[in-house]
């Protein structure tokens, strides 16, 4: 199942935002795994310096995938935390 | 607002022998060094060891990412980065860090630098070449790939 968002943070895909990510990713119970046009090598969501590696900017097509019982709600939840701003209060 | 600056790291912003006690002294040291470069306000320092105690900026690999937070960009006089090894290791939370990356950015310039240190981190043998690094272009020439991702 594949799933795509754009970043919503405007100060790109930093270190608080990826371990944020990493975190919420590490809890789903299916492997899930973020790939850009830019790097299409999918990388495991789970891992802060996959993310990093990444080099996504505000707006940049994140492109999520993950298989299993439980996909759906997984790439929901973490399509969810990449589309909102972490800089701003409250998210 | 975001400026797409990708701050510099030049020779003089590289030091391969630190010595620190602990993770606080480690960052008091980069903010020394990216006060030396005229990266930062003075009032820099205190923000980097705010932004540490919200949460640690340890990345892994032995490598930590001491920098601001997001109300200090103003304090911010030159996009800049600094790398310090510390030889002898410091203990960052329980993680044992060699290599400091202090960062001073204004906008989200330091993304990209962030993903070319992942890369470097990801791939065992570049991230122990870092890690072990003794010459300061080196450290400049595998932190600061000419293409951008």
């Amino acid at each position: 199942m594949i799933r795509t968002v754009l970043l919503g943070g405007r100060a790109g895909l930093h270190l608080r935002a990826a371990s944020r990510i990493a975190d919420a990713a590490g809890r789903q119970p299916v492997h899930v795994t973020v790939r850009t046009a830019q790097r299409p090598a999918a990388v495991p969501a789970d891992s802060v310096l996959s993310l990093l590696s990444l080099g996504a900017l505000c707006g940049t097509e994140l492109i999520l995938e993950a298989y299993g019982p439980g996909a759906a709600t997984a790439l929901e939840s973490l399509a969810r935390l990449l589309a909102i701003d972490p800089d701003v209060a409250g998210a | 607002m975001t400026i797409n600056v990708r701050p510099v790291l030049a020779e003089p912003g590289v030091r391969l022998t630190e010595v620190a006690a602990d993770r606080v002294a480690a960052i008091h040291r980069c903010a020394d060094v990216l006060e030396e470069l005229g990266a930062v306000h003075p009032a820099y320092r205190e923000a980097m060891l705010d932004r540490e105690w919200a949460m640690s900026t340890y990345v892994g690999e032995g490598v930590a990412i001491p920098h601001g937070l997001d109300v200090s960009r103003v304090l911010v006089r030159r996009d800049s980065l600094a790398v310090l090894r510390f030889p002898d290791g410091v203990d960052w939370d329980g993680h044992q860090v060699s290599v400091c990356v202090a960062i001073a950015a204004r906008g989200d310039g330091h993304v990209a630098l962030l993903s070319a240190l992942a890369d470097v981190l990801l791939d065992p043998d570049r991230a122990r070449a870092l890690r072990e690094a003794a010459d300061p272009a080196a450290v400049v020439a595998m932190l600061h790939p000419v293409a951008l991702p």
